[in-house]
């Protein structure tokens, strides 16, 4: 049976749920199952997507089903928006399943100002952070001091400080506050971490990235809270209609890129061995407790303890600007730090597993006792942004997600258009025209960079809105204001 | 660069896919890191190189041969601050490859392209040469 076969057997189970039987190929190990409406279905059975998620249900150890989040599309190997769980105990562990940016992230900081305080000085303060939080790691500058833009220097020794204990490392350096720590997942620190597994490249593609937001789709935005959904939640969280918020969208920049290489080659190499046949190279993987295994979980982990880093010092220079622009009116509290590209140990109906989230958020309950104490009332906070000049949203999960995503959510607007097509349709200076006729102010390294994300991309940002109200609580939607692009 | 080289972008909503073309293995390897360098450049004008790198690479396969190739184009531009942009390809055989690349040196980290994937990765000999396809992440 072909592919696209497989496919064909999907089944309509609810108004957003589509899944694919176990049975529809006879590598699969479990069902695929897709949360999205009719119009989500129909464009995604246009690529190789579905046919992405089905390869992932063919893991060896993946248990209960795999899932597609409503923002799922095109990827390599797991589509982006894919959740698959494989069991600790007999299960493999993919770097693929991961993706090249491990704990590409979203960060929120919320201010005590109103938008009409920061409008007058609103482009001179995005200039500011335009400066001061560098996209990436230039041959000239880097001097002075980390927050006016200075390369945050770290020795071989320092860095090894950040992969073992990430954000806490920070907190000795007064880069992070202590109350910084209690809203991080994990707390910004990964305690299974092990820089010896991280290679000597991985680490000097990273030395001099730290602080720095990458390229793509990466970005600092300057929000203000247009509308609150739910009192309750957004009270929970600290946020009012008319807060001026930062949003922090950026990973592990080279360092985690050159960790996923490595073992997805290492991998490639042994599988082998254990006898692993699979639909896709790119999901190339070992079982969780081989040898092979248990070292990418570790440098994964250490790689994740660098993205969170990262997010802390790029906050780190966001409160400086503040602090300079806007005085102790400016300080930036956090709202909270979550991962959407990242392998987790988490316990699901007794049973340890490794949940793969590629492209999807962790979306835990008020019940769960990882979510953070001062959240536990409402859920842990989930945040999703927009596409340039639309608003994003803040959500918090709910306890029964467990049972329909393994806790998760998706991470962003999706993508319905590659970036040759964006390209095509609008110019950089277009966008930029665009978005300055909205009242958006945008500070970009190079004019094409906008290109990534113009706001008139045909992302789907409302259909999913549609689905996730089914088991995600509405908060605030910060309506973009001005933006800093990597 | 031989007359019969090209290199193309395909459609891909999340990544991009890279389609090149080639008289020979080496052909298609040496166009392959010119296109890779178009990507990291972003359309910006370069001079003449000005490093020189020597690369030998060992891979199980040949399709590994190719992802290491550009992984390894991909890391030097970041370590070095340097793109490459001009192409020897000495030798390409199932599983090893030498070249001598040129590179110009750039301001910025150029790391729009994290990756070159397994995905869909194709080699083949055609009528007239040889045809390769790469999902790179972006």
């Amino acid at each position: 049976m072909t592919e696209s076969a497989a496919v064909a057997m999907a089944m309509k189970r609810g108004p957003y749920l589509y899944e694919i039987p176990a049975s529809a190929r006879e590598d699969m190990r479990v069902a695929a199952r897709v949360y999205a409406d009719d119009d989500l279905w129909s464009q995604i059975s246009q690529d190789r997507s579905l046919e992405q998620l089905v390869n992932v249900a063919t893991l060896p150890g993946v248990t209960d089903a795999v899932y597609a989040m409503p923002d799922v599309h095109l990827g390599y190997g797991f589509p982006v928006g894919g959740v698959a769980a494989t069991r600790a105990e007999d299960g493999i562990i993919s770097p693929g399943g991961v993706g090249y940016d491990i704990n590409c992230g979203v960060r929120l900081l919320a201010s005590d100002l109103a938008a009409d305080e920061i409008r007058p000085s609103l482009e001179d303060a995005v200039h500011d952070l335009s400066r001061t939080i560098p996209a990436g790691v230039g041959r000239s500058g880097g001097g002075g001091p980390v927050d006016k833009g200075g390369r945050l220097g770290l020795t071989t020794a320092e860095l090894d400080r950040v992969l073992q204990e990430g954000c806490r490392y920070l907190a000795e350096r007064n880069i992070a506050l202590a109350e910084d720590l209690a809203v991080i997942e994990a707390e910004g620190s990964l305690a299974a971490a092990d820089p010896a597994a991280v290679s000597q490249r991985a680490k000097q593609r990273g030395l001099n990235q730290l602080g720095t937001i990458g390229s793509g789709n990466h970005f600092v935005e300057v929000q203000v809270v247009e509308r609150v959904f739910d009192e309750a939640a957004a009270e929970a969280l600290g946020l009012s209609t008319g807060q001026v918020t930062i949003l922090i969208h950026t990973g592990s920049r080279g360092l985690g890129h050159q960790v996923c290489t490595d073992y997805v080659r290492r991998m490639d190499e042994v599988m082998a061995r254990y006898e692993i046949v699979l639909p896709d190279r790119e999901l190339a993987c070992a079982p969780f407790r081989s040898r092979e295994g248990q070292q990418y979980f570790g440098a994964m982990c250490a790689a994740a303890n660098f993205a969170f880093s990262n997010r802390q010092v790029v906050t780190y220079r966001a409160r400086a600007v503040f602090a300079r622009k806007f005085g102790d009116a400016g300080r930036l509290r956090m709202v909270y730090d979550v991962a959407h590209n990242m392998a987790k140990r988490e316990e699901y109906g007794g049973e340890e597993v490794l949940v793969h989230r590629k492209g999807a958020t962790r979306a835990f309950g008020p019940g769960n006792p990882e979510t953070p104490e001062c959240y536990r009332a409402v859920g842990q906070p989930v945040f999703i942004p927009g596409s340039m000049g639309t608003a994003s949203y803040v959500l918090v999960g709910a306890d029964a997600a467990a049972d329909l995503s393994f806790g998760s959510t998706c991470h962003g607007a999706g993508r319905a258009m590659s970036r040759r097509a964006a390209k095509r349709a609008q110019t950089g200076q277009e966008v930029r025209r665009d978005l300055e006729a909205q009242d958006i102010v945008v500070r970009c390294g190079r004019a094409r960079c906008v290109v990534v994300g113009p706001a008139s991309w045909p992302r789907r940002r409302q259909s999913p809105t549609r689905t996730w109200t089914a088991w995600w609580t509405w908060c605030t939607k910060p309506g973009s204001r001005g933006r800093l692009r990597g | 660069m031989t007359e019969s080289s090209s290199h193309e972008f395909l459609e891909h909503t999340g990544e991009v896919k890279l389609r090149v073309c080639g008289g020979s293995l080496t052909d298609v390897f040496a166009e392959a890191g010119r296109a890779l360098g178009t990507l990291q450049l972003q359309g910006r004008k370069h001079g003449p190189a000005k490093a020189w790198w020597e690369i030998h690479i060992e891979a199980r396969d040949q399709g590994a041969l190719f992802v290491d190739w550009l992984n390894e184009l991909i890391f030097r531009a970041e370590a070095e601050l340097a793109v490459a942009v001009d192409f020897d390809v000495v030798q390409v055989s199932g599983t090893s490859l030498a070249a001598r690349v040129g590179a110009v040196p750039v301001e910025e980290s150029p790391g729009l392209v994290k990756a070159a994937t397994f995905h869909e990765l194709r080699i083949e000999q055609v009528t007239d040469g040889f045809e390769a396809e790469v999902v790179l992440d972006v």
